[in-house]
């Protein structure tokens, strides 16, 4: 009997595995139930996300301008996606959608098991039902409410309005954002993607281990978007949009003339072309002047007839003048230009190995790229342009017109420019009573429509070398040259610093306009201010200032009107547009930077252009806002250090750099929005707003959900009499006899003394290049001037002088503000003016 | 132990007159636990098949078949009286080792990776491992019912070599739970048998050097080690294998106290648990009829392994002790590795749940296995361990 021990161990240790196995199952069983429970759930369910509509925009009237109207897409769920119907979901889609079976197979290789991917959009119904009949052909296969973006306006606002996108990587980053999901990617569209894009719903399905979908187990509806209401009037800115538009085509335009005029003078018509241009100007300001001050005539004769004989002697007695007209023709030849023979800023060139194209032109050239040679990572092209061989690499400039963009192993990608042809113009409509902006926009522009669908290659090559999605209005650094200049003519009101030393205060206290009195269509009395033209102490304006160095060396200054204003006070300067009366005051405040007791005033000047919100961002609701630049000492000595090329290489701060800073010159940079928030600043009696696009945030009812009241920033603290000189004084500049913007507004008709504004011409200056200027063309108008409620500031990108083409602009916008869009007038060039 | 109280009484050996009644509580376990397999057999396979729009009965009657196949088996050898069989052990492990080899030929059927099938044409499958694992029982019952004891040593290199053969041949199917299986059953055996305690050691070295060995040449494939890690968590990338286990335990786990009704296994009919008319079987058990429902079938389990353990006691001869002691450790084992992969304590192996799971030669090669148990108790001596322990002293 002793070996029963042995049978009893055995049972004892199997029955007790059994045992082990109870207790096991009661863990998981009862104790664990509920977990598992949990587990399977997440099993047998599947989501897939229905996203919600866009809120609309709108603009200050309720004009829809971005909407979104519903349509269904196809997705598919990777996740329901098995190898085993991969197969068959890529014939049967593949035929369905009528692409390549290899590309969906390779899509889904490529796609994680949890993503859901979006293989068409905006499907008819028709074509919806039949995916939905034929579920088991189509597994995985999701069809889902998809809202599609629409702009019914096209191009209007579009740069305000901004376009939507797939998430890159760094939407991705922000919660809730998927890969599928689209997103703002410029303008409100982006600065306002949270209130826009609404919370996104989900449909459940339950599904089996096969990842077969059983049926709908629930549906959460997508939250759309809030609505955006603008402070944009869509009337404002498609006139804006079309003033811009038809402005940069006229500057484009008179760029042709103008070269035609230089090609005319060396081609033996020199003195024709000459005497031309020599009467038009003579008549022009003859007619002009006589009118007002006989004086200042005689001066400006005088005047004429000096630059006349300086451009007469300059021309005749230049020994290399037929050769550089030579060049001259060769190089406006090259130029692209358009179809109907206008220039065009930059083309696109792509040729493959072995393929001719040719480059457009006054006379076209052949270009034929023979090979592409890659030695040690650098690839290499030769390309020969009319029998003229390059070699060439990437950022290699030849052919004077041509920059190499890229180069791949058989293509050659070439942009063709024209470093001269106006490229851009910008404009900015804010109401100066609350920071409002009316209208805003760029051109070249872009319909955001074309985004929805996604841009075709041929689309975004041409958009893209035009930069025509950028909002230039916030994103465009432009000197603001004699614009810039009322930012010296207050501070020398406020802090009476005067050229002479000697201030105008009491003659300008007994002419103070009271605001009130001059409402919106009235008569203002200007004849009232005339006397304040008196010529008694006025500052002689010569046309050239000659200034000395401490080390006894001078230079000499010259106003960009070579033979002066004539006598003027700081009201004159700013109607004429004087440089010599500005660079006085700045060697006012210059020299009189540190006073006895120490006190250090040298950013005096500074100090005011910070005041009207230059060198910040304005704070607009609009992505990518640029800071711009007022350049003092100590950003001029952190320059110099880090060696950015932006300033001399030696030296320091000057008073030089001062004199061309405060006349919108050397490295003042501003945004176009900048410089209108300014003016309105001054004009407004001193209140720097917080420019705003947004009115207010409502939900689909049209309930308030955050109204966005207008921000004051700071308040700059002026005196009421400097503000009633300052709106005079731009009511001269347009009104006036001498004013520069005056020819540009000559076909206003009535109201036009209700504006008041301000031309600059900038120089950007490329030492490198053979022709060193090119002009940027600006001009700030102000209506009605005494009782402000229009700012408008355009610029025109290398357009030349801001009187001929970028007063004309807002010109027609003022117009359109003023007296409807009736009162619009042809665009015309105005005065070659500063 | 109900079995030790019983009063010997004085009958010779020659003394036939006990009517052979056969037991009950063994035999309706038996066909309880059949019976019930049928079930989930049918719960775990009718909706797959309703999908594929076959007869939703097909894999029912096939399972049906085998069990009346089984029940047959059972009867038959019940009648028989297993010390006749001895005699033909040797024939019958030859064959068994034989149709092993076969498996191994290009005749064989791959089954993911592993040869473990003989294709029968409309008979189906043949698994030879599984009859296997009753000739071993035999075999080593066969060699050790007459060895004298103490157990010599080289009778325990014979034990070594006749559960090396087969082992070697499934190890190169290779289906490492069958191996696992074979030697436990031995162990068993030769402990039961009167191996000392020294040679229980020394076969256990035996086996270690010999898993460690296999290891060392990388003979063992790598999905092998992964399958039998898995459980661990070690090796979380396989997710196949990782996938199965949680998905039998999320099964299981679901059904609660009380389960969930037949039919209404959403893990085991929406085939989130793979193989489950199978390996899986248990999981359609503990997912549709709940803890109760899952430990009915242990409970029924213990029932068999209680009964045979009785009936090892009341045998006749050693034979008969090893052959009924071998059939308890294969079927309890059986259940241990099968049950306790599908709640994720053991590693996943391919052993069936003994009459439960869907498979022709595991239900005959058990029902056979169990069968030789009841022959046994059938032929039962009136003093339990008469003729088994004592003519020959155990030490």
């Amino acid at each position: 009997m002793s070996g029963t021990w042995r049978v009893a161990t055995v049972g004892v240790i199997l029955a007790g595995m059994l045992a082990v196995l109870g207790l096991r199952l009661w863990a998981v069983q009862v104790t664990g139930s509920e977990e598992y429970q949990a587990r399977a759930e997440f099993n047998q369910v599947r989501l897939v996300n229905t996203p919600a509509p866009r809120g609309d925009v709108f603009d200050r009237n309720g004009v829809l301008l971005a909407g979104t109207r519903p349509s269904l897409a196809v997705v598919v769920d990777m996740a329901l996606v098995t190898d085993e119907t991969e197969d068959l979901l890529s014939r049967n889609l593949a035929a369905f959608l009528n692409v390549p079976a290899s590309s969906l197979m390779e899509t889904f290789a490529n796609a994680n098991s949890g993503a859901q991917l979006i293989l068409a959009e905006d499907l008819s119904e028709e074509r919806a039902l039949l995916l939905l009949e034929r579920r088991e052909d189509f597994p995985g296969v999701a069809v889902i409410p998809q809202p599609v973006r629409e702009y019914p306006s096209g191009d209007l606002a579009a740069h305000v309005l901004g376009y939507i996108g797939r998430p890159s990587a760094e939407d991705l980053e922000r919660p809730d954002v998927r890969g599928n999901d689209v997103v703002g990617k410029a303008g409100v569209e982006r600065f306002y993607d949270d209130v826009l894009r609404g919370t996104e719903g989900f449909v459940k399905y339950r599904v089996d281990a096969d990842r077969t979908v059983l049926s709908k187990s629930g549906e959460k509806a997508p939250k759309p978007g809030s609505d955006l209401h603008l402070t944009i009037d869509a009337g404002v800115q498609a006139q804006l949009q079309a003033s811009l538009q038809e402005g940069l085509e006229l500057a484009r335009r008179l760029e042709m003339e103008e070269r035609a005029d230089a090609l005319a003078k060396v081609s033996g018509d020199a003195r024709m072309v000459l005497a031309r241009q020599e009467a038009r100007d003579a008549i022009r300001e003859a007619t002009a002047l006589d009118a007002e001050i006989a004086k200042i005539t005689d001066e400006d004769e005088r005047a004429a007839a000096e630059a006349a004989a300086l451009l007469e002697r300059e021309l005749l007695h230049d020994p290399d003048e037929l050769n550089q007209g030579e060049e001259l023709q060769s190089l406006y030849d090259g130029l692209p230009v358009d179809r109907a023979g206008v220039c065009e800023p930059a083309q696109r060139v792509v040729l493959g190995v072995d393929e001719r194209s040719r480059l457009s032109g006054a006379v076209e050239r052949s270009i034929r790229l023979i090979s592409v040679t890659d030695a040690r990572d650098t690839q290499n092209a030769v390309v020969v342009v009319d029998g003229d061989r390059f070699i060439v690499g990437r950022g290699d400039e030849f052919a004077t017109t041509l920059r190499v963009t890229s180069i791949d192993e058989d293509r050659i990608v070439l942009t063709h420019s024209d470093k001269w042809c106006p490229v851009r113009s910008v404009g900015v409509v804010e109401d100066p009573r609350d920071g409002s902006i009316i209208a805003m926009g760029s051109y070249p522009s872009f319909d955001p429509t074309a985004f929805v669908s996604g841009l075709t290659s041929e689309q975004w090559e041409r958009l893209g070398t035009a930069n025509a999605f950028t909002n230039f209005a916030v994103q465009g650094l432009y000197a603001p040259a004699s614009t810039f200049k009322v930012v010296a003519y207050m501070l020398a009101i406020e802090e009476g610093i005067y050229p002479l030393d000697r201030p105008v205060e009491d003659r300008v206290l007994g002419v103070e306009q009271p605001e009130e009195d001059v409402a919106f269509g009235e008569q203002p009395a200007v004849e009232a201010l005339q006397p304040l033209l008196s010529d008694t102490d006025a500052y002689n304006c010569t046309g050239s200032l000659r200034f000395e160095f401490n080390d006894g060396s001078s230079q000499v200054y010259r106003d960009w009107k070579r033979s002066g204003h004539g006598p003027l006070d700081l009201h004159g300067a700013l109607e004429a547009s004087c440089d010599l009366y500005f660079w006085e005051i700045a060697l006012r405040v210059w020299n009189e930077r540190s006073d006895d007791e120490g006190i250090n005033n040298e950013n005096l000047w500074q100090e005011w252009a910070r005041a009207f919100g230059f060198g910040e961002v304005t704070g607009v609701d609009l992505p990518f806002e640029k800071q711009g630049l007022i350049p003092d000492r100590a950003w001029f000595r952190d320059e110099q250090r880090a060696g950015t090329g932006r300033v001399r290489a030696t030296g320091p701060w000057v008073g030089g750099d001062l004199m061309n800073a405060v006349v919108g010159q050397g490295t003042v940079l501003v945004t176009p929005l900048q410089l209108a928030n300014g003016f309105s600043t001054m004009v407004n009696g001193g209140t720097l707003w917080e420019p705003r696009v947004v009115d207010s945030v409502t939900d689909q009812e049209g309930t308030v959900l955050d109204p966005k009241d207008p921000v004051v920033l700071a308040s700059v603290a002026l005196a009421s009499k400097s503000v009633t000189l300052f709106r005079r004084d731009l009511q001269q500049v347009v009104n006036g006899p001498r004013g520069t913007a005056r020819r540009a507004f000559e076909s206003f008709g009535p109201g036009v003394e209700l504006v008041g504004g301000k031309t600059g011409t900038a120089e950007i200056i490329k030492a490198d290049e053979k022709i060193d200027q090119v002009d940027t063309a600006w001009f700030v108008g102000v209506a009605p001037v005494f009782d402000p409620q229009y700012v408008v500031s355009v610029v025109v990108e290398r357009g030349g002088s801001g009187g001929k083409v970028a007063a004309p602009i807002a010109r027609q916008v003022l117009q359109h503000l003023i007296g409807g869009p009736g009162s619009v007038t042809p665009l015309e060039a105005g005065a070659e003016a500063d | 132990m109900t079995m030790l109280e019983r009063t010997p009484q004085p009958v010779t050996l020659l003394q036939r007159e006990r009517p052979m009644r056969p037991d009950l509580a063994l035999v309706g376990s038996y066909i309880a636990l059949s019976v019930l397999g049928l079930l989930m057999v049918y719960t775990a396979s009718a909706p797959r098949l309703i999908d594929l729009g076959v007869n939703p009965t097909q894999d029912l009657e096939r399972q049906g078949v085998f069990v009346v196949a089984g029940f047959i088996a059972f009867g038959v050898v019940s009648a028989f009286d297993v010390r006749y069989l001895r005699r033909w052990v040797p024939v019958v492990y030859a064959a068994s080792m034989l149709t092993l080899l076969f498996v191994l030929t290009p005749l064989g059927r791959s089954v993911q990776g592993a040869q473990r099938w003989i294709d029968l044409g409309p008979l189906g499958q043949f698994q030879p491992a599984e009859l296997a694992k009753v000739a071993v029982i035999v075999a080593l019952a066969a060699l050790l019912a007459l060895k004298p004891l103490p157990l010599r040593w080289p009778s325990m290199v014979w034990a070594v070599v006749v559960v090396a053969v087969p082992a070697l041949l499934i190890f190169l199917q290779p289906d490492l739970g069958t191996m696992l299986a074979f030697g436990i059953i031995a162990m068993v055996i030769l402990f039961v048998a009167g191996a000392t305690w020294r040679q229980m050691a020394a076969m256990l070295v035996t086996a270690t050097v010999g898993a460690v060995a296999l290891f060392q040449v990388g003979a063992i494939r790598t999905y092998q080690i992964e399958r039998l890690t898995a459980f661990l968590d070690v090796n979380p990338d396989v997710l196949g294998t990782q996938y199965n286990l949680q998905q039998s335990e999320i099964a299981i786990g679901t059904g609660g106290l009380l389960g969930k009704g037949l039919f209404n296994g959403t893990q085991t009919n929406l085939r989130f648990v793979p193989e489950q008319s199978s390996d899986f079987i248990f999981t359609a058990v503990g997912e549709q009829l709940g803890f109760v429902g899952a430990i009915i079938v242990l409970s029924l389990f213990g029932i068999l392994l209680w009964r045979v353990l009785v009936a090892s006691l009341h045998a006749r001869d050693r034979f008969g002790l090893l052959v009924a002691v071998g059939t308890a450790a294969l079927i309890t084992f059986h259940v241990f590795v099968n049950v306790g992969m599908t709640v994720g304590v053991m590693p996943i192996t391919g052993l069936p749940l003994p009459f439960m799971s869907a498979g022709g030669t595991a239900f005959i090669a058990m029902s056979i296995a169990l069968g030789m148990a009841h022959s046994v108790w059938l032929r039962r001596s009136p003093v339990p361990g008469e003729n088994t322990f004592g003519q020959v002293q155990l030490p």
